[in-house]
């Protein structure tokens, strides 16, 4: 898609057609849109595991939903977020199933899957022995749990794919489904990805140091650290000209990826961001598009001073003094940070900025950090003049690096 | 979008059988299990489980991994540098300089025996006790990682999890790389540790063979007795190029990546195999023909088919589907050989397209007159030019490849 066709999409190009999510501002994608347009932290105590024996006692948990239908199913927590998300995209973009189910595909992250569950087990197992440890609570622990469970519920006998590449899982299956769409493998992707707060993530970032006891402050002089969060993002992805067939109407334009890795350290980033700047690039000209064609960013922005100050140093790298006056936002200053889902809530909020013209807030809190020298989005809504092109960066453990390219769709 | 045929030219493998293709060779020549006793010391067994897996031996890694920085890794990490570096040698590339190179590698399960120490840590003695080390490296996409760090791979770096079907996804994903012009160079396959406690849920789920009577426990493919597979680990990572690049540097070229393809069959319970042949047949079928490979041209099949009740009679009915009246070409099983886990498959089919020979396996007994296939009998083959890999998951994923000879 190049840059002066930015908005009128070819019939090649692939749109998103439906969204649906389940975050800890609610089941749905209106409480997430109306909770980040809020620009107020859902991290507060949550009750999803006993926190009182670890070093920092705050998360962002999903309130308690209508899904007693879907645990029926026997499914884990992260795979019934999965299956909700996936249930509001499918709906959302009018999508008959039963007319595309074999050219249908699930293209997943997680980077738990079921772990939670797994930890029950566990639990059972140590304290009153192996036979009242549930083998079913360990049936869902794969990674690929969410995906499968919502090829198994939709019933889609497509391509089904699980990507668990840390923090970058969901972002990394979004890619790899606008890939399979290019190339033909399949006609409509569920493209997502979901997690649930365990204790084995919560207490494995905290033995890193990388936790805030405090709500998190993604790119502020006194950041901390991250917050942990839960949930899952789904899109419905096709082409232009498959969406018009069927008459459903786009909401963005899934423009360009790629992904990188920094080859440099399991837990730490690059410090120069070379690795992020790359995989920015690389999307933008798989887009078609130019890096004065962006008009914001929603940052992987977890918090820790390390990646902040990589990320930073990447879209300095990328997009030169314009750094200073592109906005930037961090959907995890919110939520939190889902984990192997968070690219997928953040594709999701980073399509409906364009649709709605308006980059989420996050809270104004903490102090500025000059060295970073980013224009963030703090506070309130920022509308935006234009709203063509907008990058998602994810950035996960192990240096694998993703970037995600959507435009607006003019028709939309 | 650059389009080109996408060759292998490198393979490295660690296994039961030990390291490297030779011992492989020797081991599907032989078609004896590769197994040894599962340690069932912690407690997770029942006391009439399954015993036996397909165990890597205790190996010298030296070579590939020198020991300081085997000591930084997990099982599976260690496994997949040391194949990877394997792989490269192989392939007869000295140094990735100058190359775009991507990592894809597939784990059923990742590193589990660190998420069982750390999450009994956190369990056991508290949160507070949790070591770093152990998190970070019991992420599903460390092994991965890993590679990259040890051989400066700056491509993309994903981690593919999908079971069984994990494997021929990755292998998909990494000629994609290449024939699109992202990479130059793709690292690609699977690595996974089996250990007590993944050995005791298999079984948990009847997923193991176990012993009946007079027969001895043992992974029977397509069998009429068949109960269960031959849990196993290891890694298996192949070089991928662009066969041009390859010619270019003088490589040779082990096989050409001719067909990827996946299904989902909905029917699958979570644990086990489903009943949805009529449509995997189809979507295998479709694979085929968009490659312009119809099931005519594949003159050997290199079975997922390991001894699992449900999973043998699904992968059975789905290639009678997808051959119709036809006869199947031969098909052989080396998961009763490697095991189910660890890549075994992969690097058995990179062997079978260089015309491996593969043996009588010595567990196969009795023909399941239901299936309409069976392991194929030991006996003298022409080295195949088109070989078809399957990979049936439990859960209902579904992968397929096929590999020719370049």
């Amino acid at each position: 898609m190049p840059g002066a066709d930015r908005g009128l999409p070819r019939p090649s190009d692939i749109v998103v057609t439906g969204l649906g999510a389940v975050t800890p501002f609610g089941w749905g994608v209106n409480a997430l849109w109306e909770g980040a347009r809020r620009g107020i932290s859902a991290v507060g105590p949550f009750t999803r595991f006993d926190a009182s024996r670890h070093r920092t006692h705050l998360a962002a948990q999903v309130p308690a939903g209508d899904d007693g239908k879907e645990r029926s199913r026997r499914l884990s927590v992260a795979d019934g977020f999965a299956v909700a998300s996936a249930r509001e995209a499918v709906a959302a973009a009018r999508l008959d199933l039963d007319l595309c189910r074999e050219r249908t595909g699930v293209f997943f992250g997680s980077s738990a899957g079921g772990m939670l569950e797994g930890e029950w087990f566990f639990e059972a197992h140590i304290h009153r022995g192996t036979r009242h440890a549930r083998r079913g609570l360990v049936a869902s622990q794969q990674f690929n749990g969410p995906g499968d469970a919502v090829a198994r519920v939709i019933g889609v006998s497509g391509q089904v794919e699980t990507i668990s590449s840390a923090c970058a899982s969901a972002a990394m299956a979004i890619g790899n489904a606008l890939r399979a769409l290019r190339r033909g493998d399949v006609d409509v992707a569920l493209a997502g990805g979901s997690d649930a707060l365990c204790q084995l993530t919560y207490a494995g970032f905290n033995a890193l140091r990388s936790v805030d006891e405090g709500p998190s402050r993604p790119f502020r002089k006194d950041r901390m650290g991250l917050s942990l969060g839960e949930g899952a993002g789904v899109l419905v992805l096709e082409s232009a000209e498959h969406a018009r067939r069927r008459g459903a109407t786009p909401i963005a334009i899934l423009a360009g990826e790629a992904s990188t890795c920094d080859a440099h350290h399991m837990t730490a980033p690059h410090p120069d961001g070379s690795g992020a700047s790359s995989a920015i690039r690389l999307a933008l000209l798989d887009a078609g598009v130019s890096p004065d064609d962006v008009d914001f960013v929603n940052a992987h922005g977890t918090g820790t001073p390390l990646n902040d100050a990589a990320e930073a140093a990447a879209l300095k790298a990328v997009f030169g003094d314009r750094a200073r006056s592109l906005p930037v936002t961090s959907t995890k200053a919110l939520i939190g940070h889902l984990l192997g889902s968070a690219g997928a809530v953040e594709a999701v909020v980073t399509a409906l900025g364009l649709l709605f013209r308006e980059v989420h807030p996050m809270p104004d809190t903490g102090t500025l950090d000059p060295e970073l020298g980013l224009d963030l989005v703090l506070g309130a809504p920022r509308v935006l003049p234009r709203a063509f092109c907008a990058i998602s960066t994810s950035l996960a453990f192990g240096g694998a690096n993703s970037a995600l390219v959507f435009a607006r769709h003019e028709t939309a | 979008m650059t389009r080109a045929a996408a060759v292998l030219t490198g393979l490295g493998v660690v296994g039961a059988h030990g390291m490297g293709r030779a011992s492989l060779r020797a081991a599907l020549l032989a078609g004896r299990p590769l197994a040894s006793e599962v340690d069932r010391s912690a407690g997770y067994h029942a006391g009439d489980s399954s015993r036996l897996a397909a165990l890597v031996p205790s190996l010298d890694l030296a070579r590939w991994l020198p020991p300081a920085e085997a000591r930084r890794l997990s099982v599976p990490s260690r496994f997949a540098v040391a194949a990877a570096r394997m792989a490269l040698e192989d392939a007869g590339i000295a140094s990735l300089e100058g190359r775009r190179v991507a990592v894809v590698l597939a784990t059923a399960f990742g590193a589990l025996l660190f998420t069982e120490k750390l999450v009994r840590q956190i369990l056991d003695e508290g949160p507070e006790a949790a070591q770093p080390f152990y998190f970070s490296e019991c992420v599903a996409n460390a092994a991965a990682a890993r590679v990259a760090i040890a051989l400066g791979a700056r491509g993309a770096n994903v981690t593919i999890t999908q079971r069984e079907a994990g494997p021929l996804l990755a292998l998909a994903r990494g000629a994609q790389e290449v024939r699109e012009g992202r990479a130059d160079l793709a690292i690609a396959g699977s690595a996974d540790e089996m250990t007590g406690l993944l050995h005791a849920l298999l079984d948990r789920f009847r997923g193991t063979a176990r012993a009946v009577g007079v027969r001895e426990e043992a992974a029977r493919p397509f069998d009429a007795a068949r109960n269960g597979v031959l849990a196993g680990e290891g890694a298996s990572v192949v070089v991928i190029e662009r066969e041009d690049d390859a010619t270019a540097r003088g490589a040779r070229s082990l096989a050409r990546v001719a067909v990827s393809g996946a299904a989902f069959d909905a029917t699958a319970p979570v644990s086990d195999w489903g009943e949805g042949e009529a449509a995997l047949a189809r979507a295998l079928r479709a694979a085929l023909e968009r490659a312009g490979k119809g099931v005519e041209t594949i003159d050997r099949i290199v079975s997922s088919a390991s001894g699992a009740r449900r999973g043998d009679r699904l992968e059975a009915a789905t290639l009678a589907a997808a051959w119709g009246a036809s006869p199947l070409p031969p098909v052989v099983t080396p998961k009763a050989v490697v095991g189910e886990f660890g890549g075994g498959l992969l690097a058995s089919a990179v062997l079978a397209v260089e015309g491996a020979p593969f043996g009588r396996l010595s567990a196969f007994e009795t023909r399941d007159p239901s299936l309409g296939v069976a392991p194929h009998d030991g006996g003298p083959l022409a080295a195949p030019n088109r070989v078809l890999i399957t990979a049936l998951a439990a859960g209902g994923a579904a992968s397929w490849a096929v590999l020719e000879r370049p």
